[in-house]
């Protein structure tokens, strides 16, 4: 067990770092929690957890498919990382329509008086009663760059937990079945489980409602990562050992 | 594969994709779910007792990633081991799924309405009768077209993840995006409809949520009635363009080929997403001058 460990140390690095990746992305996805769904406060009008995941996933779901063709490490990050982009993208243009079109407000900030991005006046654009709406230029740039991350860290430990599994002896084809590749499926689960350890704890920073890099509690970051960093360790060991004695059944 | 076969069968995924996101959003609007659900569950302790479908089983995403899962789970039991056709097999499970979520949300609403008594919130027995099919309906269309997506991408694309895995990261997916956008057009826009249009709402007015509707006392179908004008099809846009957008890139720039065609995949990504911040500051740009500042500029003011 320790040989599977001493021998796979590169790759729990990795996956570390893509743990480290994720924690601090979530810091800069927009996210308004309930209040937002009701244009009380700035962001994306879901939790946290659950727009980090649904971006990075689909950032996996690329990188899956990028790595079925290609061993070209960076291009599987970058692929992991496009994915992540579109989603997170689409979906707060999105957003914006139903802010603009739908309900009707304009998309500013509470927390910073002017855009750092566009310089535009954000305070005299907060509707009463309400903690900003809508996404401004700087929490979508913001979110983009959540996505971005979110979806390097996500590939970079499917990537290493993959070449675990191949490292061990198992094969990494696709199969065009709907019951897939064994190793592909588990690398895959604990990918995901790695993904929402590293969601789950930078909540707890953000408390339901961040705007962006621009936010103050933006700046808590590092407490997150570090503790993200601890929790990934653990999380990398169990999944390399797990992974490393499939090979040996 | 044939590039036109790709772009093809691409073509379908997106046409599932659209139709799931707008089934989904409607489907939380019916049945009262996810964040805006906040204000139809606060309504009656704030003395608003109310008509409409309480039902909130969870967090979208999770919901959705658990039904679609199911359905996953049983087709692909069906497909590979009763050699079931998959067509049949992904309906059958699509079926299960929306009972198990049938289920859950009649668990939830009577939960919910009954925990609220002593707010003199009734529980509205037909109304539950009326309600948990079309709330089934929504789930069974929302778990076959993303079934639908994640067989196509499993079988025919050749993606590596099993059925029930891409099922289970879209099912994600769709929730998140469901939530995010669709939602707050209930949310923010339709549940307030007494109040002034053209700002977010007020904190003081939360829990204040419309109770009578067009023709009698408001229910799930006069949400699902409104939102579907708007909130459901942008979800399902938005859903359709996630699906679509990030496979297309690599249909059209076929990494299989060579490693410069992969970055050139994630080069085209990298501009569609500099278009939509583009487009984003367009609208924002445009909504403050349609809309104008809330306040006044006092000190700006008090200097002229």
């Amino acid at each position: 067990m320790i040989d599977a460990l001493m021998a796979n140390i590169l790759w729990m690095v990795f996956i570390v770092v893509g743990g480290v990746l994720i924690s601090w992305s979530v810091h800069f996805v927009p996210v308004g929690g309930a209040p937002a769904a009701m244009a009380q406060a700035t962001g994306i009008g879901t939790g946290t957890v659950q727009l980090a995941a649904g971006a990075g996933l689909t950032g996996l779901v690329s990188a899956g498919f990028m790595m079925n063709v290609t061993k070209d490490l960076p291009l599987i990050l970058a692929s992991g990382a496009v994915g992540a982009m579109i989603m997170i993208s689409v979906t707060m243009i999105v957003g914006t329509w139903v802010y603009v079109y739908g309900v009707g407000c304009v998309p500013s900030s509470a927390k910073v008086k002017v855009d750092p991005i566009t310089k535009y006046r954000q305070d005299l654009y907060v509707s009463q009663g309400t903690e900003g709406h809508g996404l401004p230029t700087v929490s979508f740039v913001s979110g983009v760059i959540g996505g971005c991350l979110g979806g390097i860290g996500g590939a970079l430990i499917y990537y290493s937990l993959i070449e675990v599994g191949v490292t061990a002896g198992l094969a990494a084809s696709a199969s065009s079945s709907v019951t897939g590749n064994e190793l592909v499926g588990i690398a895959a689960m604990f990918a995901i489980g790695i993904f929402f350890v590293n969601a789950v704890i930078p909540s707890y920073n953000i408390g339901g409602t961040i705007e962006g890099f621009h936010d103050p509690k933006w700046k808590k970051w590092p407490k997150a990562v570090m503790s993200s960093f601890v929790a990934t360790i653990l999380c990398a060991i169990v999944a390399v050992i797990a992974i490393s004695q499939l090979g040996g059944i | 594969m044939e590039p036109l076969i790709g772009m093809g069968v691409l073509a379908l995924i997106g046409v599932a994709a659209t139709i799931a996101g707008a089934s989904e959003d409607l489907e939380s609007d019916v049945g009262s779910q996810s964040n805006p659900n906040s204000q139809v569950q606060l309504a009656p302790q704030m003395m608003f007792p109310h008509r409409i479908y309480n039902k909130a089983v969870s967090g979208e995403p999770p919901s959705n990633a658990l039904m679609c899962s199911v359905g996953a789970a049983v087709a692909t039991v069906l497909i590979s081991e009763f050699t079931l056709s998959p067509l049949f097999a992904l309906v059958i499970g699509s079926l299960v799924a929306a009972c198990v979520h049938g289920t859950f949300a009649v668990t939830s609403t009577m939960g919910r309405a009954a925990s609220q008594r002593r707010f003199k919130q009734p529980v509205y027995l037909d109304m539950i009768r009326s309600h948990t099919p079309v709330i089934m309906g929504y789930s069974f269309i929302t778990t076959f077209c993303v079934l639908i997506v994640s067989y196509l991408m499993t079988v025919v694309l050749g993606h590596p993840f099993p059925l029930t895995m891409l099922a289970f990261i879209w099912g994600i997916t769709v929730g998140a995006i469901g939530s995010s956008t669709g939602d707050v057009h209930y949310g923010a826009e339709r549940e307030f409809q007494q109040f002034e249009f053209g700002s977010g709402l007020n904190a003081s007015n939360s829990g204040n949520i419309v109770r009578y509707g067009e023709s009698g006392v408001r229910n799930g179908y006069d949400n699902s009635w409104f939102c579907a004008k708007f909130g459901g099809p942008v979800t399902g846009i938005a859903f359709g363009m996630t699906v679509f957008l990030g496979s297309w890139v690599t249909t059209i720039f076929d990494p299989a080929v060579s490693i410069a065609r992969g970055w050139l995949s994630v080069v085209a990504g990298v501009v569609i997403v500099l278009i939509l911040i583009i487009w984003n500051w367009k609208i924002e740009v445009k909504a403050r001058n349609a809309f104008g500042p809330y306040k006044e500029d006092k000190p700006e003011e008090a200097s002229a």
